[in-house]
């Protein structure tokens, strides 16, 4: 018989990234209105195209009604009573990186993200986000040979205007939802990549996200464009220092696969989840989309879940092009009074479209975990293929799973398989693998980990190691 | 729409009684469903309208059965027209429900309805005279088949009610068919009480004529150790809803449903479950199968839930749909609600034309394209017809559903 309470004290696990830099920051007051888009945008010092665009975000957010239809319960958010802007005193321009303040460099380091030169020995380029501002971005000069432009959002409006005009909301309209609009009228910072033609970026590249401030919301924009026939890795990790209060994070990504194009999103989300009464934690709200717009390109998200108090987000993928693919892989734990509304939508509107969905979803104490994806075949989707597979695992009687699979088809020529199952650890196998001398702890770790193992095998080799510690570190208790 | 009219003033009639008045009361604030909610969303608003558009008609054309009763022991009633009934015999009782009885169980279930949930069972009532509720108390075993029809005469709207109270240890056959005739609504709603160790072969065949409608409602409780086995056919609808409302009030019971939606032209028919394990040891077994033609729409919506009470409940919901046209449109929504750690659930659903390997081999053998075509329909029918009792000998639904239109 499995001991419940044995179980309880393995899924608890303190957060090991709550800690706070003291550091002098330049904050706007609190409060949402014309005025503050106008400063935030004179503040990044932005061309005019930009700051209509979000006023006229704001303008279409202010008639809107934040959805409820989610499985979600959560107070209401006052968004009078957010700063919408704060960013790391620091020196009028950073030509290098030996001038960021060493705390921040500091705070990088504690959180593990090799920022200074000595460490940047892996093969991995880093845009380090620090609430409202991007603080550093490595390994530039190297992309910048293969033509790659991997930057901050806002360098990349002072230098790559026309492309940031091209191609901003075009793949998720400030109109598209709530979350969405409040992004487009008041984003702060975020990263940008351009990867030209027929080039596969030499490295991976990363942002880190890092919300540092309690009473700031954090809006980043990330956007990515893969010319034809170029492909990409991008990963994206985050964490905030444990507060109280619950700090509001709504972002917006937008990938654009142009012809043979592959880009490959990994996240792994840290976010400050609450204590074990619910109290303090980070509300995710984000709109990822990836727009699969040439013949034979390839969005791929995969995705590890386990902070923020809740977690509304869908990354999906438009697929335009003829025989273009999208995939989803996903993990999401959620603990204590943690609640996740998380799932994918695959739009096939061109021939020949392909997607798989796998997601997995993993409930412990009193969370909340649902599964909501759409998969929708259009009129033109002829010969498309849909797969999805989505498994919950329950850990103790007062956590929930639920699975919301909204399937759509106007097109005959077109396959679509779904498929979902419900399980907790089995007792069986728990006694087999203690009878073979494995420790309690270390069995129930081992049979998450098998079961996220489908998700794990599509992350890339640094983020894969990393997730698997995540989740072992949430579930094993002192183990880890 | 005159019926929402007549909600909306809701004038005290002295003829109508007290259950109609409730639920009267109850439409008057919002007198049609919340089109945003999830459960009619998807729901053509049109064709709702034009189903309330029917005047109410109290009387019905006289009633012609769709096919022979060939066997003398088989028990068949017309709700409108024959409703005194008192059978019984050594092994078996069939008899009506007391005016009381009646009423109580009906407001009982009203005290639990929810607008957008139940707005069909709240129209129903509110419309069926009393004339149109038939309430039946089945008791013992070895109890010949029960055949209940249900119709709708054309350019009227009409409103029946069934209530069927099971007694412990009872085992029953019984089929149910709705007709719909030309230019016509029929509002049909169920109510079944299977007490303990009671088991009920249900059939429901629902079936119109030209430019029919029929909101079908069917709410189920199950006693411990209970069996409901429900076989449905729904086709032939301009616009047809079936809601299916199943609790297994204490669990360890046993719920098979086994339902199948055809639509053709510009029909929509959609049908929406709700099972509800409120014990632990309950067990489902559910698939439904959708097929969607011309520029047709079918729709299926189904949610299980299980509460942390609910453990050991071992359920599974399989949504399998076959699309035949490219201006025909499928929604499937199977979906799982689960607090309760050790369960066994898991649902799936697909959406794909017919096999195009198994008709190329049939061509291969020299049968025809239309022929291997329907030979392969055939065996996605013929599960599900298999499992409607009483008219699967006599009545050849496989012919008519094959050859018809």
């Amino acid at each position: 018989m499995v001991n419940e309470n044995l179980v309880k004290d393995v899924v608890k696990e303190p957060y090991k990234y709550g800690f706070v830099t003291d550091i002098e920051t330049e904050k706007i007051e609190k409060g949402l209105n014309e005025d503050i888009i106008k400063l935030i945008s004179q503040k990044k010092e932005e061309p005019k195209f930009l700051l209509d665009f979000r006023l006229k975000a704001f303008k279409k957010w202010q008639k809107m009604k934040e959805p409820d239809w989610a499985a979600l319960g959560y107070k209401k958010i006052d968004y009078q009573d957010i700063i919408y802007y704060s960013a790391p005193k620091q020196k009028e321009k950073i030509s290098s990186l030996d001038e960021v303040d060493p705390k921040l460099l500091e705070t990088f380091d504690k959180l593990g993200i090799p920022l200074t030169e000595q460490k940047k020995l892996t093969n991995v380029a880093v845009d380090a986000v620090f609430d409202s501002v991007s603080i550093a971005t490595t390994f530039r000069e190297e992309l910048a040979e293969h033509g790659v432009i991997f930057c901050s959002i806002s360098e990349a409006v002072k230098n790559h205007a026309d492309l940031i005009e091209k191609y901003l909301g075009t793949v998720v309209p400030p109109s598209d939802n709530y979350f969405a609009a409040l992004n487009s009228a008041v984003f702060s910072d975020g990263s940008f990549v351009y990867i030209p033609k027929g080039v596969a970026c030499p490295m991976d590249l990363s942002s880190y996200f890092r919300i540092n401030s309690g009473d700031s919301g954090q809006f980043e924009r990330t956007l990515i464009i893969a010319e034809e026939s170029s492909s990409v890795s991008y990963l994206e990790g985050c964490t905030a220092p444990m507060f109280d209060t619950n700090t509001l994070h709504a972002a917006v990504v937008e990938l654009i696969a142009l012809d043979d194009a592959s880009i490959k999103y990994s996240t792994v989300q840290n976010w400050y989840a609450g204590d074990e009464e619910g109290i303090g934690g980070i509300f995710n709200f984000v709109t990822k989309r990836g727009k699969c717009l040439g013949k034979r390109s390839k969005i791929s998200w995969s995705q590890v879940e386990t902070g923020s108090a809740i977690t509304w987000k869908y990354p999906s993928c438009l697929l335009l092009g003829e025989e273009s693919v999208g995939e989803f892989y996903s993990v999401a734990l959620t603990n204590n009074l943690q609640q996740a509304d998380t799932g994918t939508k695959m739009i096939h509107i061109g021939p020949k479209t392909k997607s798989t969905i796998v997601s997995k979803g993993i409930s412990a104490g009193n969370s909340k975990n649902s599964y909501r994806g759409l998969v929708k075949m259009g009129t033109k989707a002829k010969g498309s293929r849909n797969y999805s597979q989505c498994d919950s695992m329950l850990i103790g009687d007062q956590a929930s799973a639920n699975t919301f699979p909204y399937i759509k088809s106007q097109q005959p020529n077109s396959e679509i398989e779904h498929e979902a199952s419900t399980c907790r650890i089995s007792e069986d196998q728990l006694f087999y693998l203690q009878s073979r001398g494995i420790e309690f702890e270390e069995a129930v770790s081992m049979m998450v980990s098998g079961f996220c193992r489908d998700v794990f095998s599509q992350l890339p080799m640094e983020f894969a190691a990393e997730a698997d510690k995540l989740l072992a570190l949430k579930l094993e208790g002192s183990v880890g | 729409m005159e019926i929402i009219e007549k909600i909306k003033t809701n004038k005290s009639d002295e003829n109508i009684t007290e259950i109609q008045k409730i639920c009267l009361h109850k439409l008057q604030s919002s007198p049609l469903p919340n089109p945003k909610s999830e459960l009619w969303r998807l729901s053509n608003k049109s064709k709702l309208s034009n189903f309330l558009d029917y005047s109410v008609n109290e009387k019905d054309s006289k009633f012609d059965v769709p096919y022979p009763k060939n066997s003398q022991s088989t028990i068949r009633l017309i709700i409108g027209e024959n409703c005194q009934i008192k059978i019984i015999e050594n092994n078996y009782s069939i008899q009506q429900l007391s005016e009381d009885e009646l009423q109580k169980y009906i407001k009982e279930q009203i005290s639990f309805f929810k607008q957008n949930e139940n707005w069909s069972d709240l129209l129903n009532l509110s419309l069926s005279c009393k004339n149109n509720i038939l309430g039946l108390k089945i008791n013992g075993s070895k109890i010949p088949p029960i055949e209940i029809f249900s119709h709708a005469s054309s350019n009227s709207l009409k409103a029946k009610t069934l209530v069927i109270f099971l007694e412990n240890n009872c085992d029953v056959e019984l089929l149910q068919v709705n007709l719909g005739k030309e230019n016509s609504s029929l509002s049909q709603s169920t109510f079944f009480c299977l007490k303990e160790n009671s088991s009920v072969n249900h059939g429901v065949v629902s079936y119109g004529e030209n430019r029919s409608n029929l909101l079908n409602s069917l709410n189920v409780i199950q006693q411990k150790n209970s069996e409901y086995n429900l076989g449905s056919l729904h086709f032939k609808f301009n616009y047809a809803r079936f809601e299916i409302n199943i609790k297994q009030s204490a669990g360890n019971a046993k719920t098979n449903i086994k339902g199948m939606q055809i639509t053709k032209k510009d029909e929509q028919i959609s049908t929406y479950t709700k099972i509800e394990f409120n014990g632990p040891n309950g067990f489902l077994d559910q698939i439904n199968k959708s097929l969607a033609d011309d520029k047709s729409h079918a729709i299926f919506e189904g949610s299980i839930i299980v509460p942390k009470i609910a453990q050991r409940t071992d359920a599974s919901q399989l949504s399998r749909n076959l699309l035949l046209s490219n201006r025909a449109q499928i929604d499937t929504k199977p979906q799982l609600e689960i607090i309760a750690d050790d369960v066994k659930c898991k649902h799936g659903a697909t959406i794909s034309q017919l096999n195009e390997e198994e008709l190329f081999y049939m061509r291969t053998r020299g049968i025809t394209l239309s022929e291997a075509s329907k030979l392969q329909l055939s065996s996605y029918f013929q599960e599900i017809i298999s499992f409607i009792p009483v008219s699967k000998d006599k009545w050849d639904l496989l012919d008519k559903l094959l050859n018809e239109n």
